[in-house]
Formats: structure tokens, C-alpha cells, sequence
């Protein structure tokens, strides 16, 4: 009989080779890519997000575990039908151009992947160009900035400008954010969304792409 | 710890050199001999006497060599046990450990936020207190009780501690009477004379007058102490300016005479018995006349008598963790912040007073806790850097190389929680964050966490009998008191 904590055991202590002999075994025992996901991964990196708030895990675990977990998802995630893949909420997420920090829009990239979003992570130094390509080729509904830069937070206003120009930006989210950046900031330049810090940023795009529901 | 290794690479605090130690000790041994110090206790003066010293009346002149035995014959490492007798302490080298204050008249009170006379419920509150956070390694009575006899406040304040900490205790005691009660109650809180005699969980605290009197109180518990083996702190107070000379070195020396004649008197009633050195040397406030917690003096003369201490092989007794504020503001954060760490770094055994404000009149359990985040900040300043193979971390710089991230690296999982202090109650949140629970102070903070300590911990009881037993020393004596009183 296959042991659902024992997965999730391996989620919380970021084990990931255990993570994939432990989602192998339960594919080859016919248990369902939901199931699986629901009762092993997930709640395993429900608890990871419980301890996070207590204070008894830190971010090094938190992102050690999420690495863990989508190693488990990547194998679960050709066994779920065609359709409710398509159905999957897209994301492009970049560092924005002129800027190389990535630790930050990493961190966020990988918690959107543990939530079930297909994350197009384009990585850092991504030019307005670049977004507004990828966007359109995959069609996604959000497309999340970073900067950690004053010198480069103009750079997200260029980008929402190109996302205008190419008729995207009523068809997609924009969600900014990165230690320079504030509130005030991201109304201004016309950003949907602002989060100053990572577990603020994958709520807040669940809150935006919640009305992409159609 | 190892601080004494860390103090070694010179992480530490040495504000004498050595020719200022041995310039401080010859001055001591000068007026020791030519001075020499007033007694007011026959027992001593018997003592020194037929040890050699020259005594005339109430006044003894001490020659250096009974210093020098003395010295000699007093441990230099005192092992002090919780209440259960579980190892607590080792009182040597530059091991820290940090404690309240004892005996303030007034409190701050947590729901009123307003001065008022501290009662006996606000020891055993006190005591709640220091008994759940993590850095406080011993109790002093924080409050003077004023809703008891005042002839018996010293045995109601120890019941208060015993009942509601098992952390070693430093007590203090009105007279040798009282201090036998308190013996008697400290070994049925221990399970017997012998259980407490073997596993010191209590530490006498008793203060000379200065300048450069031994009051026949005070003696008599220093002999009791010394006979019975309890550890003693036998502490001057010598107020620079007023009860010493204003230059520090001055003030030093006639707390250090009175140190070390009192180490003599202790040291010939009972060869080897365990005895504390140190004390606190502070300002007379020269517009206010106040006794000054915060001064720079009064840490400065702290880090002073440590050297001292090294230079003498004997356990040191010190103050921080004190404010002269009046309510946990920012200068009681700022003033308890830096004397922490000045003891601290001073490689201070003892350290007392934390929570005490208002020149040493009042106590604050927001300080008490604030200062328990504030010395987990301290304890890793003095923990230093740890220089090895593995903490060098070449390996991982190698595999991870230029541009990369360590933040999911195993090395950095594995080593954050030794290498980084992690803060509970200050602030590391961005603005948002800080905001979205309130902005709140430090001060709002430190006060929600002590009501929640209050209203959610239980200290580790002891059996009813034994508090039966705890409570009819204090009765017979307030009966005895009443009876003969006048």
C-alpha cells in the first residue's frame, strides 16, 4: 500500500530524489496524478507553508521543498488529461532588462510552479520585446516583472507600454514587484497587481487570474 | 560557549591593560594596609585578628599577605544548579549567563502602564516571566514587596521565586535570621540540607557600605554563607563622586578594598568556600543626584572589575540590561542595548539587573522581555565567526559559481540556524508587511508577549507538601516576630 505522509514527508524535508522514486512508485501502483497530487505533494508543501509561518522553516527549506515538489509534478503532469492541461493558468515571469537579480523572481517562480501554475520563467535581463514574444506565444494570462533596481524600474513601465502596442495588455495581468518597487509605484505605471514580497505575489496573482476564469 | 577561545582571537572587551590591573591592585593592597576598612561584626574582627591583621576597635588593616591567601584558597569556578539540581551554570572564564535585578519599590504596571508599588504577586509574576524566555539563566526578586510585613518581605519575596521559576535564585536577605529561614525553605525546595549544599540552586546576594565598611548585616550573612557553603555575591555599590572618588580608577579602587577584604573574612571562616567577585561602580548624576544605571561609567567600571576578575581567577558579578528611563522608550532600548552587550563582551558571569529602570527604582516586564530578544542578539555577537573547511564553503562557492544563488543550496539549510540569529520580536518585516499587522513598537511588542507569557505558561510546580513546608517557615517567623517584637 502506498504511504501518502511518506511523500509528503519527502516534500517537507526537500528530498528530492526520494520525491521522484517515492511519485514513481505511486504511478506504477495506479494511483491517480490527482490523487497523488492532493494527498502527497501538496500537502506536503501545505505543511512546508505552515512551518514557513511559524517560523520553524525558512526560505532556504521553503524553496529547497519547492524544488523537491516540482520534481514530483513534472512526472505527474503528462498523465493528467489534455484538456485540463490547456485549462492550466499560464504565467511568463521575468527579471526585467538592465537587471540580473533573479533570487527573488526565482523564489516566486518556483512557489507559482508548487500552486499549479505553468510558469514560463524567462530569467533575468528580459527586454520588453522578449515578454511581449513569449506572452503571445503561450498565450499566457499574466505576466509577472522584477527589479531590484531604481535605475531599472522604468523599464517595467516600457514593458506594459509594449504589452499596449501589441493589443496584449487587456488580455493579460501584470503583477510587479521587487525590494525598490512600492504600491504607489505600480498604479502609477498602470500594474494590476503589486506584492511586496513573495507569498503576497503568488496570492496576488491567484486573486488576478481568478477573474480569467471564462 | 567558548567565549574564552573567542576572547583569546580578541573578540572582547579588555579595557585595562596589564599594568593598569596590577596598578589597581597595588593601590588596593595600600589602602588596605594603610587605611584598612571598619567592621561593625566581632566574628570578622576575631578573624583577622589571629590571621595577623592589625585591628583597632571597629577599624582592620589587612597586609597583602592574607590577600594572597585568600586569594589562593577561594575556587575559581562555581558550578550553580536549577531548583530540580540539574546543571544550570558553570560560573568561570567568560561564560555569560543573565539575570533579573532584585528589590525595585515600584513596577511599571503591564495594564495600566503606570508606576506603582510592586507587591508580592509581581515577584512571582516576574519570576513567571523570566522562567519561559530563553535567555535569562537565574531570578532576582524584581519588586520589593510592599503588601507584606516589611520585617518579612525578603522570605515572601523567595517564595514568590521558588514557586514560580527553577532557575537558580539570587536572593537577598534582611538579616542572618532570615537568611537561615530562607536556607530552610531553598533545601525543602531541593529535597533536603544535603541536596542543596551538593547542588547549589541559590546564591546569596549581600552589599558592604561603602566606602570601606563592612555593617554587622552585612558580615553576618557573609559568614553564614561562608560556614554553610552557600555561593555569596558579596557586592560593593560605590557611587562615583559621592561614596568613592570621581576619577573611575579612584572609585575602583575602594570598591575593589572592600571586595577583597570582605573575600578575606569569607575566605578565613571557611577555606574553599564558593565566593563571587564583582559589583557595581556608578555616577551620582551630578545635576539630579540619581545613582545612574545607563551611565558609560558605571559599564565602563563593569568591564573593569572582569578584568579584574580574570586577573584574580575568581567568578564576576555584573549589572546591565538597565535603563535610567522611566517607561520602555527608546532611550531604555538604546541604554539596555549597549550595556548588554559592553558586559557581555566583558565576558561577565552574572549578569544582573535586566528589567530594571528609573535608576534602579522600578521594574518593567516589557524591558524583561525586550531584553531577552536583545541579549539572543548579544549572545551571537559573542559567539564570533567560525573559520573551518566547512564554513569556508569553497566547495559550494566552486558549484555554484559566479551569478549563482546559495539560497537552495544544502550548505546553507544545513548551517543557517548556528551561522544566523533569528529575531522573534524585532522587526525584519518589509513595510507592508509591518504594516498589515499593526505597525507595531518594540514596546507594544515586548508588552503583548509578556501578557501572553502570563496568561499561557505554567512554571514546573512544586509538590504541595513541600510548599506546605516552604510557607510554615515564613508563618513561624512572622509568629516569632509578632511575639517578641517591638
Amino acid at each position: 500500500m502506498f504511504i501518502f505522509s511518506d511523500l509528503s514527508r519527502a516534500v517537507i524535508d526537500g528530498d528530492t530524489e526520494q520525491v521522484k522514486s517515492l511519485t514513481q512508485e505511486a504511478i506504477e501502483t495506479g494511483i491517480s496524478p490527482q490523487e497523488i497530487l492532493d494527498k502527497g505533494l501538496l500537502s506536503g508543501m501545505d505543511e512546508v507553508g505552515k512551518l514557513f509561518q511559524a517560523q520553524e522553516m525558512f526560505i532556504p527549506e521553503l524553496m529547497i521543498s519547492a524544488e523537491a515538489l516540482n520534481a514530483g509534478l513534472d512526472m505527474i503532469k503528462p498523465l493528467f488529461a489534455e484538456e485540463s492541461k490547456s485549462n492550466k493558468k499560464k504565467v511568463v515571469i521575468g527579471t526585467v532588462q538592465g537587471d540580473v537579480h533573479d533570487i527573488g523572481k526565482s523564489l516566486v517562480s518556483l512557489m507559482l510552479g508548487s500552486k499549479g501554475f505553468q510558469v514560463n520563467d524567462l530569467g533575468i535581463d528580459v527586454s520588453p520585446a522578449d515578454f511581449v514574444s513569449a506572452a503571445k506565444a503561450s498565450g499566457a494570462q499574466c505576466v509577472a516583472m522584477s527589479a531590484m533596481l531604481t535605475t531599472t524600474m522604468p523599464v517595467m513601465k516600457k514593458t506594459i507600454d509594449a504589452l499596449l502596442e501589441n493589443g496584449l495588455r487587456d488580455k493579460v495581468a501584470v503583477i510587479v514587484g521587487g525590494a525598490p518597487v512600492t504600491r504607489e509605484f505600480a498604479e502609477r505605471i498602470g500594474a494590476d497587481g503589486y506584492a511586496p514580497d513573495y507569498l503576497t505575489a503568488v496570492e496576488t496573482v491567484e486573486k488576478l487570474l481568478s477573474n480569467f476564469d471564462e | 560557549m567558548r567565549l574564552t577561545d573567542h576572547l583569546e582571537a580578541g573578540l572582547g572587551l579588555n579595557v585595562f591593560t596589564r599594568a593598569q590591573v596590577e596598578a589597581l591592585h597595588q593601590a588596593t593592597l595600600t589602602i588596605l594596609e594603610k587605611t584598612g576598612v571598619e567592621i561593625y561584626e566581632e566574628e570578622a574582627l576575631a578573624l583577622l585578628k589571629a590571621a595577623g591583621a592589625k585591628v583597632e576597635g571597629m577599624r582592620a588593616r589587612i597586609p597583602a599577605h592574607l590577600i594572597e591567601q585568600a586569594l589562593a584558597s577561594a575556587p575559581s569556578r562555581i558550578d550553580i544548579f536549577s531548583r530540580q539540581g540539574e546543571p544550570a551554570m558553570c560560573l568561570e572564564d567568560a561564560k555569560i549567563y543573565f539575570g533579573t535585578g532584585s528589590d525595585t519599590p515600584f513596577t511599571n504596571d503591564l495594564k495600566s502602564g503606570k508606576r506603582r508599588l510592586a507587591l508580592k504577586e509581581d515577584t512571582a509574576r516576574a519570576a513567571r516571566v523570566a522562567d519561559a524566555l530563553v535567555h535569562i539563566d537565574f531570578v532576582m526578586s524584581l519588586g520589593l514587596s510592599s503588601d507584606v510585613l516589611s520585617e518579612t518581605s525578603d522570605l515572601h519575596q523567595f517564595e514568590a521565586m521558588l514557586l514560580n521559576t527553577g532557575k537558580p535564585l539570587i536572593f537577598t536577605a534582611h538579616s542572618r535570621e532570615n537568611m537561615s529561614d530562607i536556607l530552610e525553605m531553598a533545601a525543602l525546595a531541593a529535597g533536603g540540607p544535603h541536596a542543596l549544599r551538593e547542588k547549589p540552586f541559590i546564591i546569596l546576594y549581600a552589599e558592604p557600605s561603602s566606602p570601606l565598611r563592612h555593617t554587622r548585616e552585612a558580615v553576618e550573612k557573609l559568614l553564614l554563607a561562608a560556614e554553610k557553603r552557600v555561593p555569596v555575591i558579596y557586592t560593593p555599590a560605590v557611587i562615583i563622586g559621592a561614596t568613592g572618588p570621581v576619577t573611575l580608577a579612584g572609585s575602583l579602587a575602594v570598591a575593589n578594598s572592600e571586595l577583597l577584604s570582605g573575600l578575606v573574612i569569607h575566605q578565613l571562616k571557611a577555606k574553599g568556600a564558593p565566593i563571587i567577585y564583582g559589583g557595581g561602580v556608578p555616577t551620582m548624576d551630578m545635576s539630579t543626584g540619581t545613582c545612574t544605571y545607563g551611565s558609560p561609567e558605571l559599564h565602563l567600571c563593569g568591564s573593569a572589575l572582569a578584568a579584574m576578575s580574570r586577573y584574580y581567577c575568581l567568578p564576576i558579578f555584573g549589572t546591565a540590561g538597565c535603563t535610567d528611563a522611566m517607561v520602555f522608550d527608546q532611550q531604555a532600548a538604546f541604554e539596555a542595548g549597549y550595556n548588554l552587550l559592553m558586559s557581555a563582551l566583558s565576558g561577565v558571569n552574572l549578569i544582573h539587573d535586566v528589567g530594571f529602570m528609573g535608576s534602579g527604582s522600578i521594574s518593567s516586564l516589557e524591558l524583561l522581555v525586550a531584553a531577552d530578544e536583545g541579549i539572543g542578539l548579544v549572545r551571537r555577537v559573542v559567539q564570533g565567526i567560525d573559520v573551518s573547511p566547512e564554513t569556508l564553503a569553497v566547495d559550494v562557492i566552486d558549484k555554484v559559481g559566479p551569478g549563482g544563488n546559495f539560497i537552495t543550496q544544502r550548505h546553507t539549510a544545513t548551517h543557517m540556524r548556528r551561522e544566523m540569529w533569528f529575531p522573534k520580536l524585532f522587526n525584519r518585516s518589509n513595510y507592508d508587511g509591518w504594516e498589515s499587522i499593526g505597525a507595531p513598537t518594540l514596546g507594544e511588542k515586548a508588552r503583548a508577549m509578556a501578557i501572553d507569557i502570563l496568561a499561557s505558561y505554567t512554571p514546573r510546580q512544586l509538590d504541595a507538601n513541600v510548599k506546605a513546608g516552604i510557607a510554615a517557615v515564613i508563618t513561624a517567623r512572622e509568629k516569632n516576630w509578632l511575639h517578641n517584637g517591638d
